[in-house]
């Protein structure tokens, strides 16, 4: 069964690979590089957890050359602080954040900064062929809650691993292989000193041109599984399921996810009695207007926002 | 007896010191860790984004200084 349809849907396939279909034999020691293995849900991650947000949210991208670009971005509207109680509560903010980004081939730096000292950094460095140092952090200005990690990840020809080390004492590693051309595997080990918690975890992956379906296990208690299913170039549809061995806590989604030429519309309706659907549509070049919706039946609470991209 | 009491404490005392000394290695270790990485924080926090843009004003094809304020 595997071998009969070329994987298509990998973005580190070698063009070379994708081979008219026929009956071919294996080659084992030529499958495809595997994607990150923290990229492993990506598929369902898109469909299915748009940025949904609640009121205004305007943004701006200048880009002063191809790689450089600063944006503004301008959001009102309220944040939900974590409460005891059942109902959510809600705190009325507005904020400015300023960001600027310099992509290269080699070397993307990405910063945002907020109006309340905040800033988000993300740096990402091809040292050589095969080893990328990945860096993000959150600084705030309050003590003990910024955050920082650092990640090293070698990419071999059919595999790939990773390690990360964290603030906090936080160590992890991580490796996926290709077993076959559509189905790969891969595992991960962490330590966090700070909490004095390790774990470990699988996952695998299989897909195809049509579909992907991914599992992962964690000895923290979760086991996630997705599904999505490509129905043609502009619909897909994809579901997922959580489920936590440790707290007995269980979440189903189903959601679609439509790429039309003028817009893109994510819809999903979940086990605890939460519907979203978030809407990008394009008015112009470079002009997009966003429309995103959550309602959740259960806590009752509605949030709605709208918003305008520019660039 | 009265010398096996003595020398019982002077090794007692001289395995104190040396224990003193060890520890304070490890803290100076420690300490000097906690304040570069309070420096880095500061560093980074006040000094990513100007970096972001020295790296970009720099880049090829060079943009003009007017262009990082106006909004065209």
């Amino acid at each position: 069964m595997a071998g009969l349809v070329p994987p298509g849907t990998t973005i580190n396939t070698d063009p070379s690979t994708a081979k008219p279909k026929e009956d071919e034999k294996i080659d084992y020691f030529n499958l495809p590089c595997p994607i990150p293995y923290e990229e492993i849900h990506r598929e369902a991650l898109m469909s299915l957890k748009p940025e949904l947000f609640e009121g205004l949210r305007f943004d701006f991208t200048k880009g002063l050359n191809q790689k450089f670009s600063l944006s503004h971005s301008v959001f009102m509207g309220p944040i939900e602080i974590p409460s005891q109680s059942a109902e959510a509560v809600k705190v009325p903010t507005a904020h400015y954040e300023f960001g600027a980004n310099y992509i290269d081939p080699k070397l993307m730096l990405i910063g945002r900064i907020l109006t309340d000292g905040r800033l988000s950094a993300r740096v990402k460095c091809d040292l050589t062929d095969n080893l990328s140092l990945k860096a993000n952090a959150q600084l705030t200005n309050e003590p003990h809650m910024s955050h920082g990690m650092i990640n090293f990840d070698y990419k071999g020809t059919d595999y790939r691993t990773q390690f990360q080390f964290g603030n906090g004492a936080l160590l992890g590693a991580s490796y996926i292989q290709s077993v076959t051309p559509q189905l790969s595997l891969g595992g991960e080990v962490f330590w966090a000193g700070q909490h004095r918690k390790s774990g470990i975890g699988y996952a695998g992956r299989y897909e195809t041109d049509k579909m992907v379906a991914t599992g992962q296990v964690a000895s923290t208690g979760m086991v996630a599984l997705s599904y999505v299913q490509k129905l043609s170039e502009k619909v897909s549809l994809a579901s997922d399921f959580m489920y936590n061995y440790m707290s007995k806590d269980v979440t189903a989604s189903v959601g679609y996810d439509y790429i039309l030429r003028q817009c893109r519309l994510r819809g999903k309706i979940d086990s605890n009695g939460c519907t979203a659907a978030y809407l990008e549509e394009r008015l112009n070049m470079g002009l997009n207007f966003i429309l995103s919706a959550e309602i959740d039946h259960k806590k009752k609470d509605y949030k709605f926002g709208f918003g305008l991209t520019v660039g | 007896m009265g010398s096996r009491i003595t020398l019982k404490s002077k090794g007692k005392s001289v395995k104190g010191a040396k224990a003193a000394e060890e520890k304070s290695t490890a803290d100076y270790l420690k300490e000097w860790s906690t304040w570069t990485m309070k420096k880095a924080k500061v560093i980074t926090h006040y000094g990513f984004i100007p970096l972001i843009i020295i790296i970009g004003m720099n880049s090829d094809p060079k943009p003009q200084l007017y262009q990082l304020l106006s909004p065209v």
